[in-house]
């Protein structure tokens, strides 16, 4: 019986870590293979430590933190860099950003403004369904084009419960329109999240490799330029498309509204303590706007975070108990292969494949390059987060022939594209777990709202940013 | 004390896994732990999902899984499982509190048991299943039936309790017991429930035993005999089945609707039981009645 019960449990341990297993078979098989020609010995393995990586991070068979060692160590014991040098590629101001994003998430809830944007909305949009449900989408896109998705979907999701709540007591049914308004909050958060520098790790990941790799680089205000008139196309389309899959039940809210406001006016009032919150915020967005070029978007997010310490407006237990610290160490790990990916020629090997696969068809015709970047990109970003999409698949897209901003801003433009799953990104993930959205919800609007997108955004990068020249 | 885990999901699907639990718990005068198992969620979101869940509270709103514990509380409630106190008291989700990762536990006072305990779990269903069992050393765990073909093994191999899989249950139906019965370790223990079960509800049994070949060994032939007379001695009278064909087919046969199949656990070799399934896990696939299978 004990040896039964001791092969049981080896056996479940296989069936759990069989990604592990598979893909470690998978790649002792490639390291034995001769390297390619073309691609240097390093280059070869970083392809190797790359494909571990990707199937690590997407089946989860390790907690985040393991897949990042595992990568760390791999790029070591794999000759790709010595100690020293991976290690200077772990940390970097991308990571401090990322560190900083997460720790002023929970400082920025903590202050308590849900209350004061929920009134905002109502006073705006008035009663009528379709308006509210704009009114969620915009405010999502336009808050988390500064501070990120994830704190916005903290702030935004209880309000839409509540007033989904109060709008289900009233009697009447409210499936479509709970779809309808988380969906506004989560897609609207990822459509606006590419709208600055500062609206996901991303943006910056991608800012650091342009610095690193030598490439042109634009600043904040040249990047808000650049990508501000696709979130206010995007939004009305988000919205049209939302009603017409998830037809609200209800064409106005009446009685859900004036339940919300009461709720809001019991609230606790405009304090001293949350002007003064909201002034450390804008002295953040102010630094990014004017500051992060010559000191970096990361370190002014930690100066956020010090001077929130300071004020006493957050609390080291709080951030340290909810900053997911194995995500700042998987992102420092998939920017460090991000680097070795370029640095060891492994990028444009995989480039100058794909142009001889495509017969130079991607020189003669650039915009296929844009739409196999697009597509690519928004590929990895429903499976992988779109951090790590950009960590890999950005220098690879940076070697790709044409203008390196361009190819930049449409890889990390298109990874905010997670429509379609629930995985794909912690906006759509957090309003999953309400239990009021389901896995085919995602696909029946995540599938339209994808397809339109990369189309749009191919139209959009070869029209527009032309004429900004 | 014999302890039972009842894993409930939602509260569409989950009230005949509770009333079926709950039955069990009583015939066997056991502890009760009830836990909601939502769904796994990935990695990158659990510090984002935590932050937005305490806000949810600050707006008076439940954490998910919180209304299928309340609905649990309150079915309890009314079929006088806990005590008028604890009844009085109501739910009170504020008095959850971590049991360690992914897990919130709230302990009430129950009437024929001391301690009824709520569980919160999040994760995929048979991992988050196996530690909780590990972790409580339970006797039984209750589930409701699956679509999913592989569950019925890994419930089977990996969660190390006796396993009641409340499949096709219908209300108010008068049970009867198919208790199979061989020469194998698993039928003693299995007749131990069969027992317990029959003489709490006074169920009619009908004792199953199928040869593969014409003829019956001694071993089944005394097996079979000391389960009748174990039911004898607790005042039931068992109607003797001796089938000859294939286990699985002939137990599929006889068990209707109308059955509850009780059957103790294969202990083949794991890993022949991984590739080609063994009886209990064909039985629970394929049959349309609930189904204890006790280790």
């Amino acid at each position: 019986m004990q040896r039964n019960s001791n092969i049981t449990s080896l056996i479940y341990w296989i069936t759990q870590k069989q990604w592990l297993i598979i893909v470690a078979v998978i790649s002792l098989i490639l390291y034995l293979l001769p390297t390619p020609e073309g691609l240097t010995q390093s280059g070869y393995r970083i392809i190797i430590v790359a494909l571990i990586a990707v199937t690590l991070i997407v089946t989860e068979t390790l907690p985040l933190p393991g897949t990042a060692f595992v990568i760390i160590i791999l790029e070591v014991f794999f000759g790709i860099g010595d100690a020293n040098s991976v290690s200077k590629s772990f940390m970097n101001d991308a990571v401090f950003f990322i560190m900083g994003s997460l720790m002023l998430a929970v400082a920025i809830v903590r202050q308590g403004w849900d209350e004061r944007i929920a009134l905002g909305i109502i006073r705006v949009t008035g009663n009528k369904t379709h308006w509210v449900t704009f009114g969620f989408a915009s405010v999502s896109a336009i808050i988390s084009s500064f501070i990120g998705e994830h704190t916005v979907v903290a702030i935004m999701l209880p309000i839409a419960l509540t007033l989904i709540r109060f709008t289900s007591r009233a009697g009447k049914n409210v499936k479509n329109l709970s779809a309808n308004i988380l969906f506004s909050i989560a897609y609207g958060s990822l459509i606006g999240s590419i709208g600055t520098p500062s609206g996901g790790g991303r943006n910056v990941i991608l800012l650091n490799y342009w610095r690193e790799f030598g490439m042109p680089d634009i600043s904040y205000i040249q990047w808000m330029v650049h990508t501000y008139p696709l979130i206010l196309i995007q939004i009305p389309i988000l919205s049209w498309l939302l009603n017409k899959i998830f037809p609200p039940e209800c064409k106005i809210l009446d009685s859900g509204i004036r339940r919300l406001k009461r709720q809001v006016a019991v609230s606790e009032p405009l304090s001293v303590k949350k002007i003064g919150a909201l002034g450390i915020f804008f002295m953040i967005f102010l630094g990014w706007v004017f500051l992060s070029d010559s000191v970096g978007l990361g370190i002014i997010a930690l100066s956020g975070v010090v001077l929130y310490l300071i004020t006493g407006m957050v609390t080291w237990d709080d951030l340290n108990k909810h900053v997911n610290w194995g995500v700042v160490i998987l992102f420092g790990a998939t920017i460090s292969l991000g680097y070795q990916i370029n640095h060891t020629g492994a990028a444009q090997w995989i480039v100058n494949n794909l142009i001889s696969l495509g017969e130079n068809v991607l020189l003669s015709f650039p915009i296929l390059t844009d739409a196999l970047v697009i597509i690519m990109t928004s590929i990895f970003a429903n499976v992988l987060s779109s951090s790590a999409t950009v960590a890999v698949l950005g220098p690879i897209a940076l070697n790709l022939p044409g203008d390196t901003i361009h190819l930049g801003l449409i890889t990390a433009i298109a990874s905010a594209f997670g429509y379609l799953t629930a995985v794909a990104a912690p906006a759509c993930t957090i309003i999953y777990t309400t239990g009021l959205v389901r896995s085919k919800d995602f696909l029946k609007v995540g599938l339209k709202m994808g397809i339109f997108s990369i189309l749009l955004l191919i139209i959009y990068a070869n029209i527009y940013w032309p004429l900004l020249r | 004390m014999m302890k039972i885990l009842i894993a409930i999901g939602s509260k569409e699907y989950s009230k005949t896994t509770l009333q079926v639990g709950m039955w069990i718990a009583k015939v066997f005068n056991a502890s009760v732990t009830i836990a909601y198992v939502g769904e796994k969620i990935s990695s990158f979101g659990t510090g984002n999902i935590a932050l937005t869940q305490e806000n949810m509270e600050k707006w008076g709103l439940d954490i998910p899984g919180v209304t299928v514990l309340e609905w649990a509380f309150n079915y309890l409630a009314d079929h006088k499982y806990f005590t008028p106190e604890t009844v009085a008291a109501g739910f009170s989700k504020n008095t959850l509190v971590h049991g360690g990762k992914n897990r919130l536990e709230l302990f009430l006072k129950g009437t024929f048991c001391e301690n009824v305990k709520l569980i919160l779990r999040r994760g995929n269903i048979v991992p988050e299943l196996r530690e909780e069992v590990a972790q409580g050393d339970y006797d039984i765990t209750v589930i409701g039936g699956s679509k999913k073909r592989r569950m019925a093994h890994d419930l089977i191999q990996y969660i190390d309790s006796s396993i009641c899989v409340v499949n096709h249950f219908i209300p108010f139906q008068k049970y009867r017991l198919l208790q199979t019965v061989d020469d194998s370790i698993g039928t003693a223990k299995a007749l131990q429930y069969g027992r317990k079960i029959a003489k709490a509800f006074q169920t009619p049994v009908d004792l199953l035993t199928v040869s593969k070949k014409e003829s019956f060994g001694p071993g089944y032939m005394n097996a079979h005999k000391n389960a009748i007379k174990a039911f004898k001695e607790v005042g039931i009278k068992a109607e003797s089945h001796l089938k000859v064909g294939d286990p699985v087919e002939v137990i599929l046969e006889t068990a209707t609707e109308k059955h509850l199949i009780l059957m103790g656990m294969s202990h083949q070799n794991p890993i022949k039981k991984l590739f080609k399934g063994s009886k209990p896990v064909h039985v629970l696939n394929n049959c349309q009645c609930p189904i204890i299978i006790v280790k």
